[in-house]
């Protein structure tokens, strides 16, 4: 009846798609919980909006809309607090014996991070929309169709990166007590870059950090098509960001993974 | 009269240290709660910054003297809303229940919970005047402006932690407590802890003018950019006296239905 | 070929904490065998060093014909595992992990569902199938556990404390299981805490004591080889004349320490010896109040290789294993 155990690409799809199937289940089963999650980015940005909106005033703002140069900013935040969640969710797996069994198993330690990271990818998804139906009702400029998909892109990669942080912690400290760290990391990340202001308004050290922090080229090139047109040159940057930050991220993931068993 | 009194303040003063020690030994719960307010009032100190020189902007000498305020009343709400958590998980756990079958006043196991509260809150703001002054913000009123800025804050933070000792009370878990960790910042959003109010965008602005957070934020930060105001200072001090009485009143009530319910 | 072979197996901790400390053992194919000792002994840190889940720092281990070390993928595919806890996840349901655990073990879906199916009626689940985890008694958790460990047919199969904190009743299924498990072919290796169990179960017992090795053999093989009857016995007003009886016990037999202020003394010359002992209480002022004569059991042997007692010998040597896990 079982015959040989399968290996190869469409094993290895399914071992994966298996996993993220699981990691969705709390949304769907414990929708309660999964709310929280949605509404913070939309109340942070409806806070912070009603709060920093007159900056728009300052010269030197390329834009009287604040609710439209902030909401990527915001969208990306959420997406910080998906991957943190992912791995303050691990840290409660690994605490609790379940992902022992993982362990045990013979999938590929690859594909069991790429099962956990590629939930929270589609995860983040639920609040950058709840957040970008709010935006348009108060008023962000429609970025275009282009504009629109490109930032949940990258929203989804930020949640990448922002999984393979918080599983590297995980792995790391293997409690969920470390959950403050992963959720703070990510949003120094999205918050030292052109968060509140662009590049020329930042003050004192925000104005250096942001300027080499990679993030800020992840938050500009989300925000292109609300303040403005949606050009290659003000992408590449963000997405060679993404891909690095994952790439650098999952190696520490999994040596973190490697080393629970040494 | 005055035996009970002292009694009341005894086991007031041994609920309250048991709370403080507790929180200071889980550093890596409660570090957070000061560093998450640093962290935010670096990055919005320097990223709105030239808000400054916006029209109709208080004049200060700079935005970290204006945020100032802000930050301590931002970690002292959430302070006030983990001490509630774990007051919630003292009752889950019966450890309150305990207490309460002890012939030791109600009201003071929980007035002992939130004396430990209001001296975080003083830590707090200590620690934040602290780093005003390493940071370039200037206390126009010296130290006594220092001291005042410390009693306010210890009692805003008895004020609002009654709020959440309340809700711990009545729902017995710490998961709700934890729930409405949000409502903390929708309450900081709209008042003028982070930008003054007329130049807040409606109807944020408009909210903010009555929230009595405001007057609470404006007696603290008077002080540090320009000088005392009777008025705002009377103001301040109704408020705490106002969201206090609020809270302790729901404390009363949460109390007596306990009994009724039998929880 | 073994199923288990280890060889001086090793495992340190840091700060020189030594959980396991050259453990030779090999169990046969389709044997049970029974591994005992307190808590913090070193069976849970054995068992996971056999099933890829920590690395040895010493000594070689080979399940089902792979080194743990060098091929730790290979043993995965070959063995099956239902730890400790029976860490489970409460939001899926019975079936859905199965089916999990069939597609991370890389079974076709077909063929995982129907293993599943049959699994899941084999250990009495088959109606509380498509119930969330979460709902489930400790013992059917349990099963559930078993039965994943199952899903894809293992060679040899590890069970570390499977019927801890479950009911009698309970109990008894699992370890029906278990035999049945068995007798399909598959060998079993067990962590137990409990003596009934792997004296039930155990084709073969390996106990531990301070991450050693300290005996090894049948169950029946082990009690011949401490070979004596005990009595125990309590006396009337026993307290402060502890001393004073062990010394008139010295002359029939070896006294043995005493446990929960029950007086032990083993058995020279057997059974018979049972009335000149009461005689000699007696004469020297002790009136004894119970009197049991008990047989060798698993416990015995341990008394008899570590100078403690098994059960009631975790508060002591807990601090190791639980340093080291």
């Amino acid at each position: 009846m079982i015959g040989r155990l399968r290996t190869g690409w469409r094993t290895w799809t399914a071992m994966v798609l298996a996993l993220v199937r699981r990691a969705l289940n709390e949304i769907f089963r414990v929708p309660g919980a999964a709310i929280p999650g949605i509404l913070a980015p939309a109340i942070f940005f409806l806070g912070l909006t009603s709060v920093f909106g007159s900056l728009t005033l300052l010269p030197g703002f390329d834009t009287h809309s604040y609710q439209s140069f902030l909401i990527p900013v915001s969208m990306l935040q959420g997406a910080g607090f998906t991957g943190a969640a992912t791995g303050v969710n691990l840290a409660r797996d690994i605490e609790q014996g379940w992902f022992d069994r993982l362990l045990a198993a013979p999938a590929p330690r690859p594909v069991l991070l790429a099962g956990l990271v590629l939930s929270a990818s589609l995860r983040s998804l639920l609040p950058a929309t709840f957040l970008l139906a709010v935006g348009f009702a108060v008023g962000v400029h429609w970025p275009g169709l282009l504009g629109l998909l490109l930032a949940l892109f990258l929203v989804m990669g930020m949640a990448v990166v922002a999984a393979t942080w918080g599983t590297s912690l995980a792995f790391r400290f293997r409690t969920q007590s470390a959950a403050p760290l992963m959720q703070i990391g990510m949003l120094l990340a999205v918050l030292t870059t052109t968060a509140y202001a662009p590049q020329n308004l930042l003050t004192g050290w925000l104005q250096t950090v942001a300027k080499y922090n990679p993030v800020t080229q992840v938050v500009d090139a989300a925000r292109q098509g609300f303040v403005g047109d949606v050009t290659w040159a003000n992408t590449w940057p963000g997405l060679v960001t993404l891909i690095g930050l994952a790439a650098l991220l999952s190696f520490f993931a999994l040596r973190g993974m490697h080393r629970m068993t040494t | 009269m005055i035996d009970r009194l002292a009694t009341n303040a005894r086991v007031v003063a041994a609920l309250g240290r048991r709370s403080v020690i507790q929180t200071l030994r889980r550093p890596q719960l409660a570090a957070p709660l000061i560093l998450f307010p640093t962290a935010l009032l670096a990055i919005q100190t320097a990223g709105a910054g030239r808000a400054i020189n916006l029209p109709q902007f208080p004049p200060v000498n700079n935005f970290l003297s204006f945020m100032l305020a802000g930050a301590i009343v931002q970690s002292v709400m959430m302070t006030g809303n983990s001490g509630a958590i774990a007051f919630a998980i003292d009752i889950e756990m019966g450890f309150t229940d305990r207490l309460f079958a002890a012939p030791i006043s109600r009201y003071a196991v929980v007035l002992g919970r939130l004396a430990a509260t209001a001296v975080l809150g003083a830590i707090i703001a200590v620690y934040f005047i602290l780093l005003g002054l390493i940071f370039g913000a200037s206390f126009n009123e010296g130290l006594a402006a220092a001291v005042w800025i410390i009693v306010l804050v210890a009692a805003s933070a008895l004020a609002f932690g009654s709020i959440g000792a309340a809700i711990a009370l009545r729902t017995n878990s710490a998961s709700v407590v934890q729930g409405i960790f949000p409502l903390v910042f929708v309450i900081l959003f709209l008042s003028d802890a982070f930008f003054p109010a007329n130049l807040m965008l409606d109807p944020a602005g408009w909210i903010a003018q009555y929230n009595p957070l405001s007057f609470i934020v404006n007696g603290i930060r008077e002080p540090i950019i320009a000088g005392w105001s009777l008025t705002t200072q009377l103001k301040a001090v109704a408020a705490v006296i106002g969201v206090g009485a609020f809270g302790l009143t729901l404390c009363r009530f949460a109390l007596i239905g306990r009994v009724r319910r039998g929880v | 070929m073994a199923a288990i072979e280890t060889q001086q197996l090793a495992r340190e901790f840091e700060g020189s904490i030594k959980a396991v400390d050259g453990v030779d053992l090999e169990v046969a194919e389709g044997e049970i065998y029974g591994f005992l000792g307190p808590n913090g002994a070193g069976k849970t840190t054995t068992v996971r060093m056999l099933t890829t889940l920590l690395l040895p720092t010493g000594g070689r281990a080979i399940v089902a014909g792979f080194d743990v070390a060098e091929d730790p993928g290979a043993v995965r595919r070959k063995i099956g595992v239902a730890l400790q806890e029976a860490a489970l996840d409460p939001l899926m349901t019975g079936r859905e992990l199965l089916q999990l655990q069939a597609t991370l073990h890389g079974i076709a879906k077909k063929d995982g569902q129907e293993r599943g199916k049959w699994l899941l009626d084999r250990v009495g689940l088959t109606l509380a199938a498509d119930r969330r985890v979460g709902t489930y008694s400790g013992g059917m958790r349990r099963r559930l556990d078993l039965a994943s460990a199952l899903i894809h047919r293992p060679q040899v199969l590890f069970l570390d404390e499977p019927t801890t904190g479950l009911d009698p009743v309970s109990r008894k299924a699992i370890w029906e299981e278990v035999r049945k498990l068995n007798a399909d072919g598959t060998t079993v290796f067990l962590t137990t805490q409990y003596l009934e169990e792997a004296d039930q179960l155990a084709d073969r017992v390996g106990i531990i004591s301070g991450g050693k090795l300290v005996a090894e053999g049948t169950p029946t093989a082990l009690k011949a080889d401490v070979g004596k009857p005990h009595l125990e016995l309590c006396l009337v007003e026993q307290a402060g004349r502890e001393a004073r009886a062990e010394e008139v016990l010295a002359r029939f037999g070896t006294p043995l320490p005493a446990r929960d202020g029950t007086l032990m003394v083993e058995l020279e010359h057997g059974t018979s010896e049972v009335g000149p002992i009461v005689v000699a209480l007696n004469q020297a002022g002790l009136d004894v109040e119970s009197l049991d004569l008990v047989q060798p059991t698993l416990d015995d042997v341990f008394v008899h290789k570590t100078g403690q007692h098994l059960e009631g010998a975790s508060e002591e040597t807990g601090e190791t294993e639980a340093i080291a896990e």
